[in-house]
């Protein structure tokens, strides 16, 4: 209770006020753009956080998160082009609203939505944090080399379809992870006598190289063909609340969505897009009204926009009280934290409480004042989607430039940039998914280190990743989550013989 | 297009193949395990190997399917845009040192804007352009202490 009182007072400093309004509207901002997520946002932005102090920068980050959950929808609603994975759900039913003239109130409720998803997992978050902590302090390094194992083989197989690129994205992020020189025992590995390689590669480089530049590369092929806004409602947006019918409508959706939301988003692998989508289908199965979804049903709406701001809450329980990120986001937060020299982990909680606590009561201001600018600032906000691509892609090859200029103060590291640009381009046109890539490489050198940890304490028996019970039930885990793709198959193929038999 | 198809897993396996080779020529250690710093690269490059071949396997059965994406990147106007903007970007990594920030930034930004946006909108462009390179300047070297050349 002490450390929440404590945290509460670092939130309400007025510099880390103005930090969670800013990175809000900036995460909106970025959040809305077509084609750009909270990753992107976040890898831009991170150079913003050098040189502050280190509770700001996540308080900073997170709201940045957050608040591209919040700005995720208004493309979805307005263009029927989602920003990311995750706002991919807020088209099924935000942008049939927005053609029956309902645009302003679908961005009313989304935000809404958001607020009550972000703050019903806050909550989630105080209770869970702690003893999730002081369960990992059993942890030692084979639980942890298992448990990052788990992180990696369930973001694979939840990239439903692309398994195999998936784990051929991560294990080049594991290879390029060991480039460099080896901690344990000083010995140069690929680094090809360059010396700048033997620090390794940047992860950070890696991820503003494929998030930032590759993303812009990506959307020059479709330039030319972008989504005008709906031709009669690009302007007039209906009115900008909500009716009293809509909100009982979708009061107990939101409300139902957000625990859900929050539970997908602290297991590994899964995150916002998942959560959106279980929450849409789950809503559509229980409702007296199935047959308005995708429609323009106003709780289609609202139940994923609260599942997805969730989720974005709970995927920062496992980085803070493991250091181990679930998905894209969180691993770019985690390499955003260690270049700022926090190590999160469950030690985290002990040595930096007010950290925690004070980033804990920011998300509940910052999910006030995103309501706030969400509502109040809708005009402003469907004006910044107008900004033509045109301008704003060179402008974010621009930031990019900058943050990585910012990591090393060295120009070789722009042509690396470059080079990850290409390469994320590349991945992208082929369906590779990138998050596998960037998770792998930020959690490799721990994932081998600790390895090599559990095996040296064993005298080389693997007997260890056996001997207690959360090592077998990591395993089990792993195996069910190899496996998983398999069983959804299965199960929709059962299903189809169903229906088909009736 | 077919040729990409192919071509991006031959790749993998040639970088696969690259790494394991090169595995071998890690030293051995002389702190605790000798081979201690072998297991990684060397299981993984195998891993990615077998991966790879099956990616191969994968394309091959499917030379039929669509190529919408692959068209679009050798589209002749995607790919002139990629490749201004990776020409501009070895241009401004050559001079970002020796002209400063605020100049090289104008001009990549300037110029890329130009291309990107029309000389139409000439106007956009240098108010863009100037407000752009002005404000990241200000911010990152006078607000937030970051020493720009």
């Amino acid at each position: 209770m002490e450390g929440f009182l404590e945290g509460f007072l670092t939130a309400i400093q007025p510099i880390n006020i103005l930090w969670i309004v800013l990175g809000g509207f900036l995460g909106t901002v970025v959040g809305m753009l077509p084609g750009l997520g909270p990753a992107t946002a976040v890898a831009v932005l991170i150079p913003v956080t050098f040189g502050m102090d280190p509770t700001s920068a996540i308080i900073l980050m997170a709201a940045i998160y957050y608040g591209a959950m919040y700005g995720g929808s208004r493309s979805s609603i307005l263009l029927n082009t989602p920003g990311d994975g995750s706002a991919i759900a807020a088209t099924f039913d935000g942008y049939p609203m927005a053609k029956k003239g309902q645009a302003g109130q679908a961005m009313a409720i989304s935000a809404v939505a958001s607020f009550i998803g972000g703050v019903l997992a806050t909550i989630g978050f105080v209770f869970l944090a702690k003893p999730l902590a002081s369960f990992a302090l059993k942890f030692g390094p084979a639980e942890y080399f298992l448990l990052m194992l788990l992180t990696l083989s369930a973001i694979v197989s939840l990239s439903i379809g692309k398994m195999i690129k998936g784990f051929i994205a991560m294990s080049i992020g594991l290879l390029l992870s060991t480039i460099g020189i080896d901690p344990q025992t000083g010995i140069h590995r690929f680094t090809m006598g360059v010396p700048h390689l033997s620090e390794g590669i940047d992860f950070l480089i890696v991820i503003i190289g494929v998030y930032a530049v590759g993303e812009v590369f990506y959307n020059f092929l479709t330039i030319n063909k972008e989504k005008k806004g709906p031709k009669d409602g690009g302007d007039s947006m209906g009115k900008i609340w909500f009716t009293k019918e809509q909100w009982k409508r979708s009061k107990w959706p939101m409300l139902r969505s957000a625990p859900l939301g929050f539970i997908i988003g602290v297991l590994p692998g899964a995150g916002g897009s998942i959560a959106s989508m279980i929450s849409y289908s789950t809503e559509k199965q229980i409702s007296k009204k199935p047959e308005e979804f995708g429609k323009g049903a106003v709780e289609g709406l609202a139940a994923p926009e609260s599942a997805n701001n969730a989720a974005s809450v709970g995927a920062m329980i496992p980085l803070l009280t493991m250091g181990i990120p679930g998905s894209g986001t969180t691993a770019v937060m985690l390499g955003a934290l260690i270049m700022l020299g926090v190590r999160p982990g469950p030690m985290l909680f002990e040595n930096d409480p007010v950290m925690v606590w004070g980033l804990i009561n920011s998300m509940f201001i910052g999910n006030i004042a995103l309501v706030i600018i969400n509502v109040l600032l809708v005009g402003l906000l469907v004006k910044v989607l107008k900004t033509p691509a045109k301008v704003l892609y060179p402008l974010i090859i621009m930031l990019a430039f900058i943050g990585t200029y910012t990591l090393s103060y060295s120009t070789v590291d722009f042509y690396l940039l470059l080079l990850f640009g290409v390469i994320g381009l590349l991945m992208k046109v082929m369906d590779f998914p990138i998050a596998p890539l960037v998770l792998a490489l930020i959690v490799g050198t721990d994932m081998e280190q600790n390895f090599r940890m559990a095996l040296t304490s064993s005298n080389g028996s693997f007997s260890i990743f056996f001997s207690s019970w959360i090592t077998v039930v990591l395993i089990i885990l792993t195996v069910l989550s190899l496996f998983y793709p398999l069983l959804i198959k299965l199960f929709k193929k059962k299903k189809n013989d169903h229906t088909i038999a009736s | 297009m077919k040729i990409v198809k192919v071509g991006m897993p031959v790749l993998m396996i040639l970088i696969s193949v690259t790494f394991l080779i090169s595995s071998f020529a890690i030293p051995k250690a002389n702190l605790g395990n000798p081979n201690g710093p072998l297991y990684f690269p060397i299981g993984l490059s195998v891993l990615m190997l077998i991966l790879s071949l099956i990616y191969l396997f994968n394309e091959l059965k499917t030379m039929d399917g669509s190529y919408e994406k692959i068209k679009d990147l050798f589209d002749k106007k995607t790919l002139a845009r990629i490749g201004v903007t990776i020409i501009l970007g070895i241009i401004y990594s050559l001079i970002f040192e020796t002209v400063g920030f605020l100049i090289s930034t104008i001009l990549f930004l300037g110029l890329l804007l130009f291309y990107l946006n029309g000389r139409k909108k000439w106007l956009v462009n240098i108010a863009v352009t100037a407000g752009f390179s002005f404000i990241t300047w200000y911010g990152f070297s006078q607000l937030l202490g970051v020493s720009l050349p």
